[in-house]
């Protein structure tokens, strides 16, 4: 099967400044997968390749079958479905509706298809109530809610979001996460750039580490954020479900908070009572 | 010794009818770290928004009840890449805009800019143009950039939001030295997990109004889990089913579990 | 011609940046913006007319055109602060001289966000006058919105009026630059009285 997404050998530099060198990394259809790393490290830079925003210096990024230094942005679009870093700055119409059904409308499907498409992003983050009240009159963290409903509406078949979930409380993080996991169960692979590694360990499956330009790891996450030795010289720190997990030996070392709950529930049931 | 006194405040936006603060009553004292949370459109940004003064005088709207301020107060906003200047050639130069516009005599500025950087670890980037930042570093930037102004109040809205682990950690500890040295800090944050290592008193906001006030156990409350409120830890502990009151970190599930 | 000849030898970023390349893309910058007022003079008068007013208003553009690119804003506001301007003020005019920039940098945004979720730029003239007519109002309602953001975060940053700001690294002001400027404004004066008498 080809891969939704394949970087080969890709280098990239602002100016004199270097922010990627030699990264090679593919993900397959449905795939959940984590971008982590340092402040600086090169992450955001990555999206904007994928987007077709920028051209790598040297090596090819593929979405699908294409090369994206023969696409542009707009048909790009067509396959990717991307969140930007500020993206509450990206809300160009005079109501979250509107800038929900931007996208399918520019990409041309049909009026009753952008309804429905526009439907079921604004519900699918809860974001309903909203859609008549203009982008600005919403708090930050919602006008980057609503962004991302603007690229679920999309409906593509890669996902690449730049930090989803900054100052989001625990319920609308949730919400994303299961919006995120239907997308991908539809067959729509992910590859989310985030700091919140709770979030991260709900959600993705696969961790790809990124440190100062170069891809120092490419594993499955869960084994990866068990592993406080390992993460510490890449920046990370565990999630406290998986420090949880660690601290008290559960089986399995769960780093989901349903699952660590279950063991718990589990292992306590065997011991006598305190 | 008071920094923030608010008494019976109730603040309306422009052209709203439903008030985005609710007879909130809350002091904050000099060396006191307090944290506001609740779930997103409870008030907290709000709430920082008067503490600094600029609800209702810079934003319009309406405020009923008392705000008292006994400190000049330093904001940081939860989009920080606003508060840039755009008139700064360099990170110690954004970070020396504030400084310098409060009139101070040059080598205060300079000594006022240089403990911010090393306090926030800014110094290999101090050259950089800040066009050129990454969020994070960015959000480092502007953090410095209020703590050079020396705040008597340090008011935080969501200021880990875009930090990595370092920087993250870098700025809690940060919060607990400048609590130390006598400044008041109150904070709004999602990053629960946090603040039991870092804030005294937790203040639970349900729309608009003050639900509970506390130590950080709050956060390992029964209604504070079942509001999304809780620690990761205490949550973990409530879904399993096991009997309370529920651990509130890592460390205090380990002493439980043994 | 002498007001051309005196636009060209101003021109080449005279000082501030060294070689002709800047000073060119001045000239063309300045030209191109005049040209549609030759057309319309040329239209309006006769050839004699065309030139003498045309070479004024080339001159006005070409001036113009070479202060926004010579000044730094940031260097402007050091150097009002400096002369004793309120800090607003100054900050005022930096901000109006970087509002092109500024606002460059936002179109840019909004093109960027607007082509990843599939809209074409690119085609005939309809698509072109879609995708202007798409990014001409977020453009002009964004700028707005910032305006009060703007407010807020420089509040944030101390700069409210009734402070005299500390001027940082103020520009070198030689006694030769000081005199230039009065005998340049003696000039102006002098030649508008010749001028009105």
């Amino acid at each position: 099967m080809i891969p939704v997404l394949r970087l080969d050998g890709v280098s990239f530099s602002y100016g004199s400044v270097p922010a990627l060198a030699d990264v090679s990394f593919a993900i397959a259809p449905g795939e959940r997968v984590a971008l982590l790393g340092r402040n600086g490290a090169g992450k955001s830079t990555v999206v904007r390749l994928i987007a077709g925003l920028q051209r790598p210096d040297e090596g090819t990024v593929w979405v699908g079958d294409w090369d994206t230094r023969d696409c542009a942005p707009e048909e790009l679009a067509r396959r990717v479905g991307s969140l930007f870093q500020h993206a509450d700055q990206q809300l160009f119409a005079s109501s979250v509706r509107d800038d929900v059904s931007f996208g399918p409308r520019a990409l041309g499907v049909g009026e009753r298809e952008v309804e429905r498409r526009t439907d079921d992003a604004l519900e699918d983050l809860d974001l309903t109530p909203h859609a008549a009240h203009h982008p600005y009159d919403l708090p930050p963290a919602l006008r980057k809610l609503a962004a991302l409903a603007g690229v679920l509406a999309l409906e593509p078949a890669l996902l690449v979001l730049d930090e989803p979930t900054i100052g989001l409380d625990r319920a609308l993080r949730a919400r994303v996460t299961r919006g995120l996991l239907e997308r991908s169960a539809a067959g729509a692979a992910l590859l989310v750039i985030t700091h919140d590694l709770t979030f991260a360990a709900e959600t993705l499956e696969r961790g790809l580490v990124l440190d100062r330009g170069t891809l120092a790891c490419d594993e499955p996450l869960a084994a990866l954020l068990g592993d406080a030795t390992r993460l510490e010289p890449l920046g990370l720190e565990p999630p406290p479900v998986a420090a949880l997990s660690a601290a008290l030996d559960l089986p399995g070392r769960p780093v989901r908070a349903a699952e660590a709950a279950r063991e718990l529930a589990r292992v306590a049931r065997g011991r006598p009572a305190p | 010794m008071r920094s923030l006194t608010l008494e019976g405040v109730s603040f309306w936006y422009p052209a709203t009818d439903s008030p985005a603060l609710r007879n909130v009553s809350l002091h904050v004292a000099r060396g006191e770290i307090v944290a506001l949370v609740g779930a997103l459109g409870a008030g907290a940004s709000t709430l920082l928004l008067v503490a600094a003064d600029l609800a209702p005088r810079v934003t319009g709207g309406r405020l009923t009840g008392s705000a008292a301020r006994h400190d000049r107060s330093g904001i940081v906003l939860p989009t920080p890449w606003t508060q840039a200047s755009g008139m700064a050639f360099s990170v110690w130069d954004e970070v020396a805009f504030g400084p310098a516009n409060l009139g101070w005599p040059t080598h205060e500025i300079a000594r006022q800019v240089d403990r911010a950087i090393e306090q926030l670890e800014l110094a290999p980037l101090a050259s950089r143009d800040p066009v050129t930042l990454s969020g994070g570093e960015l959000q480092r930037v502007i953090i410095a950039a209020i703590l050079a102004m020396d705040p008597g109040l340090v008011l935080l809205d969501e200021p880990a939001a875009e930090l990595d682990a370092d920087g993250a950690r870098t700025l809690w500890r940060l919060i607990r030295l400048l609590a130390k040295e006598g400044k008041a800090v109150l904070l709004a944050t999602s990053t629960l997990d946090a603040l039991p290592e870092v804030a005294d008193r937790v203040v639970w906001l349900e729309d608009g109004a003050i639900r509970a006030v506390g130590p950080p156990d709050l956060l390992a409350d029964v209604a504070a889990c079942d509001a999304g409120l809780g620690t990761s830890v205490a949550t973990v502990w409530r879904t399993s089913g096991l009997p309370g009151p529920y651990p509130l970190t890592v460390a205090h599930a380990l002493r439980r579990w043994r | 011609m002498l007001a051309l000849a005196l636009v060209l030898t101003l021109t080449p970023g005279a000082g501030s940046s060294p070689g002709w390349r800047p000073g060119l893309v001045v000239l063309r910058t300045a030209l191109l913006t005049a040209a549609p007022f030759w057309v319309f003079l040329l239209v309006l008068h006769d050839v004699t007319t065309t030139v003498a007013i045309g070479l004024r208003i080339t001159t006005m553009v070409a001036s113009f055109v070479w202060l926004v690119a010579a000044l730094e804003p940031a260097r402007l506001v050091e150097a009002m602060v400096a002369a004793g301007w309120s800090a607003s003020l100054a900050y005022l005019f930096g901000a109006t001289l970087s509002a092109v920039p500024v606002l460059k940098a936002r179109a840019q945004r909004i093109v960027e966000a607007q082509r990843a979720r599939g809209l074409s730029a690119r085609g005939g003239i309809a698509a072109r006058l879609r995708a202007l007519r798409a990014l001409a109002l977020p453009l002009v309602l964004s700028a707005l919105h910032e305006v009060d953001e703007r407010a807020l975060a420089l509040e944030t940053r101390g700069l409210v009026p009734g402070i005299r700001r500390t001027p940082l690294a103020p520009p070198p002001d030689t006694p030769v630059e000081r005199a230039a400027r009065w005998a340049l404004l003696l000039a102006c004066l002098f030649a508008l009285f010749r001028r009105v008498m």
